[in-house]
């Protein structure tokens, strides 16, 4: 049984170790093991695509993980006031939107995000004044944002609910007895309660946008971000330079995750 | 309602005004959208043009390959990866001592929260032409061909979704009253019966959460097959990439999304009226 377990914990690492292994191979094939050096790491970080790719992902997951974390912690506590079928409306769309598969998302919002555009494009571009260049609206930051925050916000959702059903009533209690407004109680003693799981949704968040690609693909217009810039490389052949990036990628990622972890683990040390 | 209730009523509506904005405009209107696209007519230049027509209902016998191979696999991948996932969640919930328990169970999700198409392309990697198959040609067996096959897709299924499937696996077993174990060996029950008779009936949610979660994801999965299958094992996901993005069939990659959405409902209905089903049972059989 231990065997197995060894076993099984191998052929979920090896695979990343042997990404990690090859991105530092010196040779300019990238099946040949050839020596170790970094320069892949140095050709990847000066190649300008590889840049805005990263800069784009950045940006994307960033106000992800802040309107996640925003819209997930007032809609938790939202929903504990809210009872009959409101609730169960909610629940079952935060649910939906947790299950559905991302290429479902990715076509739906494309196709009704064009179909909007294309009906409000003409119009804005009729009532804007002679002379000056109307807005033209586009697939871009905002719909790959927008998309990725239905499955972040409802993930952040989940877990802060699970947080305050962990928490002590009695604290909010003593806090209301003692005459503190519904804002302090919340600053106060909600808050500092909670803290570690709506930081627990922000890192989650930011990694899951991070690391999207299929619903990047269908909504992100011009824009490339870090997955798809790595997918289109694929497509034309791995080289060493490819896993340094997706090196790069795996690390971010586990920085993540390990922070993640450590502000869920705080909930023992209270 | 209370009168003193009344603030924080119009407080719960705020703080709930941009949540459900959201599922307005990213969830429920796209999918409306998408059903109502899948009833209309490709225009002249690949977008759609408005109109009531089965059509593209009536076309999807020429994508059937697709669906054939996704309803496959999919169930397939699900079962193989319940099959590697159970004893390694056994291992973790019974045998492992409380000290390194959570440390292991951490480092089987980890994975899961990376990124899938660089470990899937690691897959490439290995499965291709100097990985596994150079190795055998040195032990003598020559002509292997791993990559673009089944298997690989199959393989990357449970590299890719194990840790979902191991995760409510662990949970329910962790949850399992251990001293009903013991009374059962206590009673001369053999460990083969024991496992029959306790431990897999009380796993059952959590085998039913994980296969769910898995066979949803697989339904709609793009990246396996499209670097593991190389074109030639491919998935909805993949005719669906080609409809929207290359040969731009808007209408009728709508009615494969949404064909795609009511096969997912119907499988996953039927699947827990199962399990419902052999709850009651069970629990009429305890009476």
């Amino acid at each position: 049984m231990r065997i197995y377990a060894i076993a099984v914990f191998l052929f979920l690492y090896v695979p990343i170790g042997i990404i990690v292994l090859f991105s530092f191979n010196a040779g300019r094939h990238a099946s040949e093991l050839r020596g170790l050096s970094v320069q892949w790491y140095g050709k990847a970080l000066s190649n300008p695509f590889v840049g805005d790719a990263f800069v784009t992902s950045l940006i994307v997951a960033l106000s992800v993980a802040i309107l996640s974390s925003l819209m997930g912690t007032t809609a938790a506590l939202a929903l504990q006031r809210l009872k009959g079928t409101p609730r169960i409306l909610f629940d079952g769309l935060i649910y939906i939107s947790v299950m559905i598969p991302g290429i479902v998302i990715g076509i739906a919002t494309l196709v009704a995000l064009v179909t909007v555009f294309d009906f409000l494009n003409p119009l804005l571009a009729s009532i804007w004044p002679e002379g000056v260049k109307p807005p033209k609206l586009h697939m871009g930051y905002a719909s790959v944002i927008a998309a990725h925050t239905l499955f972040t916000m409802s993930l952040v959702i989940i877990l802060v609910r699970a947080r305050i059903a962990g928490m002590d009533r009695a604290l909010i209690e003593a806090s209301m007895d003692l005459y503190a407004t519904p804002w302090r109680t919340f600053y106060q003693v909600t808050l500092p309660q909670i803290y570690p799981a709506i930081l627990a949704g922000f890192l989650l968040s930011f990694t899951f946008s991070f690391d999207d690609f299929i619903i990047s693909f269908f909504v992100a217009g011009a824009n490339t971000t870090l997955p798809i810039y790595i997918f289109s490389s694929i497509r034309r052949g791995i080289t060493p330079e490819v896993n340094a990036i997706g090196t790069m990628v795996l690390a971010v990622s586990l920085f993540l995750l390990m922070t993640a972890q450590f502000f869920l683990r705080a909930r023992g040390n209270r | 309602m209370r009168e003193d209730s009344k603030p924080s009523h119009w407080l719960t509506v705020a703080l709930l005004a941009p949540t459900s904005m959201w599922f307005l405009f990213m969830l429920i209107l796209p999918l409306i959208v998408i059903l109502v696209f899948s009833f209309g007519e490709r225009s002249a230049f690949g977008g759609y043009s408005g109109g009531f027509t089965l059509e593209q209902y009536a076309n999807l016998p020429s994508r059937l390959k697709a669906f054939q191979n996704t309803m496959i696999i999919a169930p397939a991948g699900t079962l193989l990866s319940l099959v590697v996932a159970y004893p390694l969640a056994y291992f973790l919930a019974v045998r492992v001592s409380r000290q390194y328990k959570l440390i292991l169970l951490v480092l089987v999700i980890v994975p899961f929260w990376t990124s899938l198409l660089v470990r899937t392309y690691a897959w490439i990697f290995i499965l291709g032409g100097r990985g596994i198959p150079t190795l055998l040609e040195f032990i003598g067996i020559e002509g292997v061909r791993l990559i673009n096959t089944q298997g690989a897709v199959l393989v990357g299924i449970v590299y890719g979704y194990l840790p979902l499937m191991v995760f409510p696996i662990f949970v329910s077993l962790e949850k399992l009253d251990k001293t009903l174990l013991e009374a059962s060996s206590d009673l001369g029950g053999s460990p083969f019966k024991t496992f029959m008779q306790i431990t897999l009936p009380l796993s059952m949610p959590g085998i039913a959460t994980g296969s769910m979660l898995v066979f949803i994801l697989l339904m709609g999965e793009f990246l396996i097959p499209a670097f593991l299958g190389g074109g030639k094992v491919f998935f909805i996901g993949n005719a669906l990439v080609d409809l929207f993005l290359q040969s731009r069939n808007w209408p009728f990659g709508a009615a494969v999304s949404v064909t795609l959405v009511v096969i997912m409902l119907i499988t996953v209905s039927l699947y827990m009226r199962m399990i419902m089903r052999s709850k009651t049972g069970r629990d009429e059989s305890l009476m």
